[in-house]
């Protein structure tokens, strides 16, 4: 097998902005299917929070090519 | 052949109005300018570091580069 | 994948490369002569289905319509408004050209998605951003289409030195590269995904006795990723076409 160690880290890393995508966009389906009317109050914040996760993700990313 | 399409469309009860999710491809973007702002400014970062001989300002460059898109993003997409 | 005994070559990317069919040129080869199949099925598909164009739809005829409805409605007037039905060609050839090509990705005798060499989702990424920018000069101005970019309203002066180069990048370059990498990406994974599962059942069904009890599995989890392959194949196709809209759209809109 070859590779590095970087490619098992990331690997590794990105298991949790997966989880976190996952939880941000299940909490925004639910919250709208609740109240259609807060689709519009909920998009924000759902792609501020995906924004936060998805830095992470690509953080993850660059480092392993980086370091 | 497209007047009978065009004309068999039409008959389908929905009019022609304007766009009625224009909000989608947001998460796309964002992935877009997260990596835009990731690429320029650790990209400036390496290269002040190539200049100057030293190693840490590829990651202010990284960490200065996140935080300018994260705020880009809430520029866009954050606030309504 | 060693405890397979010797002479198991893990695929690699270089099993994406083909040698040419007759001489030497690399024109005549696996990818392209699946390219001129797909365009040849697509245009043959279409011309047959729309012939005799009736008001109750043959079966045929049927498909050809939901197919063509599905992206002029969805993709066209929902995304891009009151100016679509001018790129609806446009926008549907790409979306069929990419869903036959990769669909070829599980088609037997076939087997081979032809987005997963590198070439081909660039060319079509470029048209995108030709059509794409060109949309946005001639709607609003070269200088007026530049400022709107670069000078975001609702940010202090000093900023701008931060956030400019960063908007800039993402027109010009990012997003044209991650819609030409998107697509390579999982093309490429899939079909290597395929490839190690299929090629390592039909290894172990020649190993050891123990081995070939195992390779029904392999075999088993390459049948399920074929379908979940078929499902990304699709998906892959309709977020490009869905992206290339929604671009168009951004270079149409008035406000921000």
């Amino acid at each position: 097998m070859k590779g590095t160690l970087n490619l098992v880290g990331y690997g590794l890393s990105a298991i949790g902005p997966a989880i976190a995508t996952g939880l941000i966009f299940a909490a925004y389906i639910n919250g709208v299917a609740r109240q259609p009317e807060a689709r519009g109050v909920l998009q924000p914040i759902a792609f501020l929070g995906f924004a936060l996760a998805e830095a992470l993700a690509l953080f993850g990313l660059v480092l392993a090519f980086v370091l | 052949m497209s007047a009978i399409l065009r004309d068999a469309m039409s008959q389908q009860g929905t009019p022609e109005s304007g766009p009625k999710n224009p909000g989608d491809g947001a998460a796309w973007s964002i992935v877009s300018y997260l990596l835009s702002g990731l690429i320029f400014w650790g990209g400036a970062g390496w290269l002040l570091d190539r200049w100057l001989g030293t190693k840490v300002f590829i990651l202010v460059g990284l960490i200065l580069g996140a935080g300018a898109s994260l705020y880009l993003v809430w520029l866009r997409y954050g606030r309504q | 994948m060693n405890v397979a005994g010797a002479g198991f070559e893990p695929p690699s990317s270089a099993d994406f490369i083909f040698s040419p069919f007759i001489g030497q040129s690399a024109y005549l080869t696996k990818p392209i002569a699946l390219v001129f199949l797909s365009v040849l099925f697509i245009s043959i598909f279409f011309i047959v289905a729309a012939k005799k164009a009736a008001i109750v739809p043959s079966r045929l005829q049927f498909a050809g319509e939901s197919l063509y409805g599905f992206v002029r409605n969805d993709l066209g007037r929902d995304i891009i408004g009151p100016e679509f039905i001018r790129f609806v060609p446009f926008l549907f050839t790409m979306f069929t050209f990419v869903l036959v090509n990769n669909i070829f990705g599980i088609v037997p005798f076939l087997q081979f998605p032809t987005m997963s060499r590198f070439s081909f989702p660039v060319v079509l990424s470029v048209l995108t951003f030709v059509v794409f920018h060109a949309t946005a000069i001639k709607h609003k101005g070269l200088g007026g289409y530049l400022k709107e970019i670069m000078f975001m309203p609702g940010v202090p002066k000093l900023v701008y030195i931060i956030l400019t180069p960063m908007e800039l990048m993402t027109f010009f370059f990012t997003r044209p590269v991650t819609l030409a990498v998107r697509l390579f990406a999982n093309m490429f994974a899939g079909h290597l995904l395929l490839l190690v599962f299929i090629l390592g059942g039909d290894h172990l069904l020649h190993g050891a006795i123990g081995l070939k009890l195992v390779s029904p599995f392999a075999f088993t989890i390459g049948i399920a990723l074929t379908f979940f392959e078929f499902l990304v194949q699709c998906l892959q196709a309709y977020i490009f076409t869905l992206l290339t809209a929604l671009y168009i759209a951004g270079a149409l809109s008035d406000e921000h």
